[in-house]
């Protein structure tokens, strides 16, 4: 018998079939808030695809990609939009800077939809992130 | 276990020479537990004739996977409905708005019904699925919310060392390439793991597949490629399109053994649901094949 992850609930599943088929960049979490799967074009954002990096804790992702508030310092986890709309179930907005693989920082705005299936509670969050334009570009 | 079909025809009933030997009835399957006890999987225009093949004071346990018409609409016509001395446990996917009993009743009332469900002689009950596996008899079943339109679920019965996995209307396929996904990101794999028998969705030949992507049905290929990630040790293709005559089910048969065999599984164990079939399912330890008594 091989070994296998627990399944996943079919919302999340759907949730995730979503993302791959959208060309906005997006992270899925679980009700954790561990990092279960980003797309093709989060992974263009942040220099590394999904595939290499794997499911991540809170502390791994948020060690890894950031955020970081306008100080530099990184923005703490109870604060971020992902947090609260697992905590809460409800959908939750930032600005912030994160940090790619390769060193680089990039200015994003945030946007996290809870995922709520049953009265249960929430089963995750999508995450949706909108790059800002560099300083100085138009349009 | 012994299951026998009554109705495998999808979406709406199909009747017509042409239809004869598959069936034109929808969805219902009768799981014949070795306590004896029945269990009634989907109420579909199948269950008219298998509730009059039920002659001794019946107790009967309905599992629904959903409210689509084609999984209810013989729930009014099942003649121990209107028997006193009928016990009829219901059971259905929960839901946020209404009760497994309200949502039923919405078909069996005015003006689409002439009786109310309040009205039935029979003893009625309707329970929602509980979140973890319960007992019915001898079986132990489990539900999961499946991959079609609407709040679907299949089911996972057990008896003893044998599992018979039961998801009608699935498509696990959408928005995913089922042959590179990982186990847990796919639709009802825990469920079907390993089963010794799954009766899975196979409404479409691949062709016909891209014009209903996202219907809430299976491609054969994708049914068989199910089938083959969750090591299912035996495959009834159920759920037919009502377009679908006998020759074509053949054919689509024919096309999915040899499918099986390009997968590197026994063909014989993939078979086409068939209105009046009897299988009787064994553990893992049964020679592969079906055992079709009917």
């Amino acid at each position: 018998m091989t070994m296998m992850a627990a399944q996943k609930p079919l919302e999340l599943i759907l949730a995730r079939n979503l993302l791959t088929s959208i060309s906005t960049p997006a992270f899925l979490v679980d009700q954790d808030a561990a990092l279960v799967f980003y797309n093709e074009a989060a992974g263009a954002l942040l220099g590394r695809s999904f595939e290499d990096v794997g499911r991540m804790s809170p502390e791994e992702w948020t060690s890894t990609y950031g955020p970081f508030g306008p100080d530099g310092k990184p923005v703490e986890l109870d604060e971020l939009p992902t947090t609260r709309a697992v905590r809460d179930g409800r959908p939750a907005h930032a600005a912030f800077t994160i940090r790619s693989a390769g060193g680089g920082t990039r200015e994003i705005e945030s946007s996290a939809f809870p995922i709520v299936a049953s009265e249960e509670g929430s089963s995750g969050a999508m995450i949706f992130f909108w790059p800002q334009k560099p300083n100085g570009a138009e349009g | 276990m012994r299951i026998k079909v009554w109705g495998a025809r999808g979406s709406v009933p199909a009747p017509g020479p042409e239809m004869n030997r598959y069936g034109g009835n929808t969805s219902c399957a009768e799981l014949t537990l070795a306590s004896g006890e029945h269990l009634i999987l989907d109420a579909g225009t199948g269950i008219r004739t298998l509730g009059l093949d039920l002659t001794t004071s019946p107790h009967v346990n309905i599992l629904l996977t959903h409210l689509h018409l084609d999984h209810i609409q013989g729930l009014m016509f099942f003649p121990p409905c209107f028997r006193a001395d009928a016990d009829i446990t219901i059971w259905g996917p929960a839901s946020p708005e209404a009760s497994l009993e309200d949502r039923v009743a919405r078909y069996i009332s005015a003006p689409l019904s002439p009786v109310e469900v309040r009205e039935l002689p029979c003893d009625v009950s309707f329970q929602d699925t509980p979140p973890s596996e319960w007992q019915i008899g001898s079986a132990t079943i489990r539900c999961e919310a499946v991959n079609h339109r609407g709040p679907t679920l299949g089911f996972r019965i057990t008896e003893g060392d044998t599992t018979v996995c039961y998801i009608p209307d699935h498509e696990p396929a959408l928005g995913t390439v089922l042959e590179q996904t990982e186990p847990e990101w796919i639709s009802g794999y825990d469920l079907a793991r390993d089963a010794d028998l799954l009766i899975h969705d196979c409404q479409y030949a691949d062709d016909e597949y891209p014009l209903h992507v996202g219907w809430g049905h299976s491609g054969m290929g994708d049914a068989l490629t199910f089938a083959s990630r969750v090591g299912a040790r035996r495959l009834l293709l159920f759920h037919h399109d009502p377009l679908h005559a006998d020759g074509f089910l053949d054919d689509l048969h024919a096309a999915a053994r040899r499918r099986w065999s390009e997968l590197g599984g026994d063909p014989a164990v993939v078979a086409m649901a068939m209105e009046g079939e009897e299988l009787e399912v064994g553990a893992a330890a049964t020679p592969a094949g079906l055992a079709t008594t009917a």
